[in-house]
């Protein structure tokens, strides 16, 4: 089944969404550099499973939400967006800043939605090391903190080959503006969440690379000891974008983890 | 015109070449190299400057505020406002300015402005700027709200200024249960208000519709006269028509004796345009500090940055003035010419400049320049 793109409105905003698949409801909340659409590790999802993966307020081509403030806004705003769209209780993946939005969301309603996957999701503060500023890096020098390896990328000239276009390098600025409105202080966490995550027990998977240079690998192990129902999965040379650096070992991730046992 | 003196408080006391191991001098440039003891002189030799300069004949003292820069160590501009309120006597004090979106109480700051005019006896001019990004970093503001902070924290310190207390403000980044500050200013209804500009549109526009004193710093003849028109757009949305007094402009001046020694004291003007402005643009200006609007007219406005222009190229665009007196007279009745200004504020020490130059410049100005320009 080919992806298909619409709106849906949601208090007001125009969500810009690309869906596509069969399968249950699979919601996938992207990170700070927007919304990639039909790549390659959910083409290989959507197989299985129905994704929803909606951009943004303030992304993309989704309508602005200047009076948002923080993640945890965004997080109410997705719960609202489950309903309006009709997915029922789904799955929810979100990779960095769309993890802490799942774990945001899921700390405020866990019967709303189904299994978590969160891919090296900012929200902790981590115990050794910092989360990188990304506002303070320019956009190549962030670029090459993001990944490990860049020639490993089977995407890469797909997603980065070219100059951007005019258009896009307003999209890349819209996007960076709305992160800032929502990560900028306290910087990509929330101080609190820690003290509301044992209230999640649906299971979990976490994802992160092991070389990581974004958001230490240690906040993973913080959120599989805080979730009450969540296993780590690290990937070995893989960076801050195991979707996009490892997309075939990461679609079987997530797969299996959605298709399996549930853990006693 | 009216002619003000103007020092960054410079702290130019460490070895060129450990300053450009660093992506910028601004923010990275680590603080062992502020030296407390070279410190603890500028700042008695900066305020003697000011001190002489009032009593040379300026019309304006204007101070200025930065952070985590060796460029501008006057760290407060209320308190050397302060200061000088006490130990000047004519001069205006142009405090230009405090840094609205970065000051989490204005409150606070509607008092201390108060306080300074009061001492000062009515000499304060409230400048009120929006920061580099720099200062934002500093303060860990989030860049996004800086334009609304500034016009947010602009209306709580004119209402703490204007409007018996004790009244509460519940505003979208302000919150203050009991405003009902016990020191207001001298000046009624407020002291003047003036507003630098580099590049925003909406900035000049909007100090136009206010009838506050609008300031280019450092920019093409013909920037400053866009943004004049865009301030006078904004005078005209409320039927008014500006004047030479609504309108300053900054440049760099110094004078001495003789055309060569003013030139080589000039030089040291070209640290201020190129080192210390060097760094990332992400240090200047953050995701979100600026508008599109902005954006688009500093792009469109200064294809050259300063930096890149060599001494020669700074004082062909009057950038920077250095000459003897009679030399200078002239440059500045051509900027006068040119732009149509009421004030014009002169940057008269930078880097390392010593004392002896400086106060021979003042002395100068003061003798020669001041009163000549003093008459249109």
């Amino acid at each position: 089944m080919r992806p298909r793109e619409q709106t849906i409105s949601v208090g007001g905003i125009d969500v810009h969404a690309w869906t596509g698949g069969q399968g249950e409801p699979l919601m996938v909340l992207h990170g700070a550099g927007g919304n990639r659409g039909w790549t390659r590790w959910v083409e290989q999802v959507a197989q299985r499973f129905t994704v929803w993966a909606p951009t943004h307020p303030g992304f993309g081509r989704s309508g602005d939400a200047p009076w948002m403030e923080s993640i945890d806004d965004l997080a109410r705003f997705y719960l609202w967006f489950i309903d309006a769209a009709g997915l029922g209780r789904p799955h929810v993946l979100g990779h960095s800043i769309g993890g802490w939005v799942a774990a945001e969301l899921a700390t405020m309603s866990p019967r709303s939605i189904d299994r978590l996957v969160l891919v090296a999701p900012g929200g902790l503060k981590p115990e050794r090391g910092e989360i990188l500023d990304i506002f303070y890096h320019p956009p190549a020098e962030l670029r090459t903190l993001s990944v490990h390896d860049p020639t490993t990328i089977p995407e890469w000239d797909e997603l980065f080959g070219r100059a951007p276009t005019a258009a896009e390098l307003e999209t890349a600025v819209r996007n960076q503006e709305m992160t800032a409105r929502l990560t900028w202080k306290p910087y990509m966490h929330n101080p609190r969440l820690a003290r509301f995550l044992p209230r999640v027990t649906n299971p979990a998977l976490i994802v992160w690379g092991r070389e990581d240079r974004v958001v230490p690998l240690d906040c993973g192990e913080q959120y599989r000891r805080l979730l009450g129902n969540a296993t780590l999965s690290v990937l070995e040379k893989c960076g801050h974008l195991p979707p996009i650096e490892q997309p075939d070992t990461f679609a079987r991730l997530v797969i299996d983890f959605l298709r399996g046992p549930i853990r006693p | 015109m009216k002619l003000y003196y103007f020092s960054e408080m410079p702290h130019h006391e460490f070895p060129d070449e450990e300053g450009a191991k660093y992506p910028s001098l601004r923010l990275d440039f680590p603080n062992r190299f502020f030296s407390p003891e070279k410190a603890r002189a500028n700042y008695q030799r900066y305020l003697d400057e000011y001190e002489f300069a009032d009593r040379a004949g300026f019309d304006g003292l204007m101070i200025n505020e930065h952070h985590s820069t060796p460029s501008c160590v006057n760290v407060s501009v209320n308190m050397t406002a302060g200061i000088l309120a006490r130990t000047t006597t004519r001069a205006k004090l142009l405090i230009l300015g405090n840094i609205l979106p970065i000051e989490d109480n204005p409150v606070r700051m509607a008092e201390q402005l108060a306080m300074a005019d009061l001492i000062s006896g009515g000499r304060v001019l409230s400048g009120f700027v929006r920061g580099t990004g720099v200062e934002t970093w500093w303060a860990n503001s989030n860049p996004v709200h800086n334009r609304e902070r500034f016009e947010e924290c602009h209306d709580l310190i004119l209402k703490a200024w204007t409007t018996p207390g004790p009244f509460r403000w519940e505003g979208r980044h302000y919150h203050f249960r009991h405003v009902n500050p016990w020191c207001v200013p001298l000046q009624k209804p407020h002291p003047p208000i003036w507003i630098p500009g580099t590049a925003s549109p909406e900035t000049a526009v909007w100090a136009g519709r206010r009838g506050y004193t609008y300031v280019p710093f450092l920019v093409p003849f013909d920037v400053a006269r866009e943004l004049f028109d865009y301030y006078r757009q904004g005078a005209a949305e409320v039927g008014r028509t500006a004047s030479p007094d609504d309108f300053g402009f900054l440049i760099c001046a110094v004078t001495a004796d003789t055309k060569a020694k003013a030139l080589e004291a000039g030089r040291h003007f070209v640290w201020r345009m190129g080192p210390t402005l060097r760094g990332p643009v992400e240090y200047f200006s953050p995701v979100g500090m600026r508008s599109r609007a902005g954006t688009q007219f500093a792009m469109r406005a200064r294809p050259r940055s300063l930096a890149t222009m060599s001494y020669d190229e700074l004082l062909d665009g009057h950038y920077i003035i250095a000459g003897t007196p009679d030399e200078v007279i002239d440059r500045f009745a051509h900027v006068r010419r040119e732009l149509g200004i009421g004030h014009l504020l002169l940057e008269a020490q930078e880097s390392r400049m010593d004392h002896p130059t400086t106060m021979r410049s003042i002395e100068l100005m003061g003798a020669k320049v001041i009163p000549a320009m003093a008459t249109g």
